[in-house]
């Protein structure tokens, strides 16, 4: 189907919003990156709010969101109730850090499990039987490595004491190299998935009559169409790999935070540019 | 209660009769479709047949109106919702656009119309049916090979308009509304592994269709 810009931007930036809040957590669990955490914050905020900007763009009738919007079966209104929980646990990690004692034990759990819970929900909103290639718990880990190498990436640029450095080091690698495994995972299944599309040999359009068949490898992140975004993807995902091992080196956070940030995200945007090229219908002919 | 239709494909002769009646009936935009027919086809009979040993058929393929359909549990505002006939319908003041239905079709059946930014499909003819007249595609069907009714009630049971012979001396257009054949009477006999449905992922589809003596492409 057609790339849809609006869902790509959601769903990476509030990803890398959730990956940074869930960073902070972790941080703030082993008592670490204390002067980070309000700049981090702000910056995860920043993110949610322009992903939810982004998101709306999408959106043909965003007026008509009053007008009967909550459907708790439905994805989207899923999606909308994990970011209104997780801007409140935002809300509440702020009046810690306003208070200036450190933040405390459950904030920190809070904002972990309000990101994995809000990573979790925008993936299970695309697991759909209708579309082979999206419908894999692997379609939802590739959020989760992304908000996995994003999170840490941001997070580095802020931690600049160097007694966070160890920290930014190993929570940067272990992201990233989830990531690039996520990113691989998903692109060899979304391979795989070509063979659940439906087969009906030979057959002829006549509402259509200039177009040519639709094969099933069309749908492959390997095809012509999609394979320089599967290949985009999978190199930027390993880029941010050779980031993090670069930062843990050098304890030069300032600029090995910016590369695993940028290549997580550039890495994301290509995916999801590949999932919505490989998303065909099961019964594609129509 | 479940309305739906049921294609004897081995009457279908591909005319677009049914697509093109649907296009003027429910003014659907140009370039977009409630209801189109594909040919399957030629394909060889048996593994590794050459002409003339080929089978095809022709496949009237539109909205499913399933039991189970997955476009309306992602729908965020319920505009998509399954009406008491049992078909899916769209209340299109409350559709946002968002497309997820579109997505979640497993037929890609459902399109964003352009001008009114909201998402549209067939509708079986509601504004029709109500009225207890036959969609229009069944109506137009020049082969009779499409039958519209509650499929809950039996197969058997679906109608299509008369034959004009049994119209008799009138010959009005009251009377020619009005008459009806039954698909147990009109059709040749079938068996039940003889009526197929489109794929189905979960969403249960309740459109079938009946196809004697050739195969069925295409998993179920």
């Amino acid at each position: 189907m057609e790339l849809q810009w609006p869902l790509i931007l959601f769903t990476t930036l509030v990803g890398a919003s959730a990956g940074l809040f869930a960073a902070q957590g972790v941080y703030a669990l082993a008592g670490r990156g204390a002067k980070a955490q309000a700049p981090a914050l702000a910056a995860s905020a920043i993110l949610l709010v322009v992903g939810g900007v982004a998101v709306f763009l999408h959106l043909e009738h965003w007026e008509r969101i009053f007008n009967g919007f909550g459907h708790l079966s439905s994805g989207i209104t899923q999606e909308l109730v994990a970011v209104i929980v997780m801007a409140a646990a935002m809300a509440a990690f702020f009046a810690v850090l306003r208070r200036g004692a450190g933040v405390p034990r459950w904030c920190a759990v809070l904002a972990i499990a309000a990101s994995a819970a809000l990573v979790l929900v925008m993936g299970l909103s695309y697991l759909m039987a209708a579309r082979p290639a999206w419908n894999n718990a692997l379609q939802v880990l590739s959020l989760f490595g992304l908000a996995s190498a994003a999170g840490p990436g941001i997070l580095a640029i802020f931690a600049k004491d160097p007694k966070d450095a160890g920290l930014n080091g190993g929570c940067a690698l272990v992201g990233t190299v989830a990531n690039a495994a996520c990113t691989v995972a998903f692109a060899l299944m979304m391979a795989g998935a070509v063979s659940q599309f439906v087969d009906v040999g030979y057959y002829f359009d006549p509402n259509h009559p200039t177009e040519a068949m639709v094969e099933a490898s069309a749908f492959s992140p390997f095809s012509s169409g999609a394979v320089g975004l599967t290949a985009g993807a999978v190199a930027l995902s390993l880029a941010a790999v050779a980031f993090a091992v670069y930062g843990k080196r050098s304890g030069s956070w300032k600029a090995a935070g910016s590369g695993v940030a940028i290549c997580a995200l550039a890495g994301a945007v290509l995916l999801r540019a590949a999932f919505f090229a490989c998303g065909g219908s099961v019964f594609m002919f129509y | 209660m479940r309305n739906a239709i049921v294609t004897d494909l081995n009457r279908c002769v591909g005319c677009l009769s049914c697509s093109v009646a649907c296009k003027a009936a429910n003014g659907v935009p140009v370039g977009s479709f409630w209801n189109k027919v594909l040919r399957i086809g030629p394909n060889p009979k048996a593994e590794g047949s050459v002409f003339p040993d080929v089978e095809m058929y022709f496949l009237p393929t539109g909205c499913q109106h399933c039991s189970a359909p997955e476009c309306v549990k992602v729908c965020p505002t319920q505009a998509s919702y399954k009406a008491a006939d049992g078909t899916v319908q769209i209340d299109k003041s409350k559709c946002i656009g968002c497309q997820f239905c579109v997505m979640a079709c497993p037929y890609g059946v459902r399109y964003l119309n352009e001008e009114e930014r909201v998402v549209e499909k067939c509708t079986l003819c509601e504004q029709k049916t109500a009225q207890g007249e036959l969609p229009q595609c069944v109506e137009q069907c020049c082969a009779r090979a499409r039958f519209f009714g509650d499929i809950d009630q039996g197969v058997e049971n679906l109608e299509a308009p008369g034959e004009p012979a049994s119209f008799g001396d009138d010959s009005s257009y009251e009377t020619m509304k009005r008459t009806r054949v039954k698909l147990g009477e009109y059709a040749l006999p079938f068996t039940d592994d003889q009526v197929h449905r489109l794929p189905d992922v979960g969403n249960k589809p309740s459109f079938a269709y009946i196809l004697r003596d050739r195969q069925w492409r295409g998993e179920e």
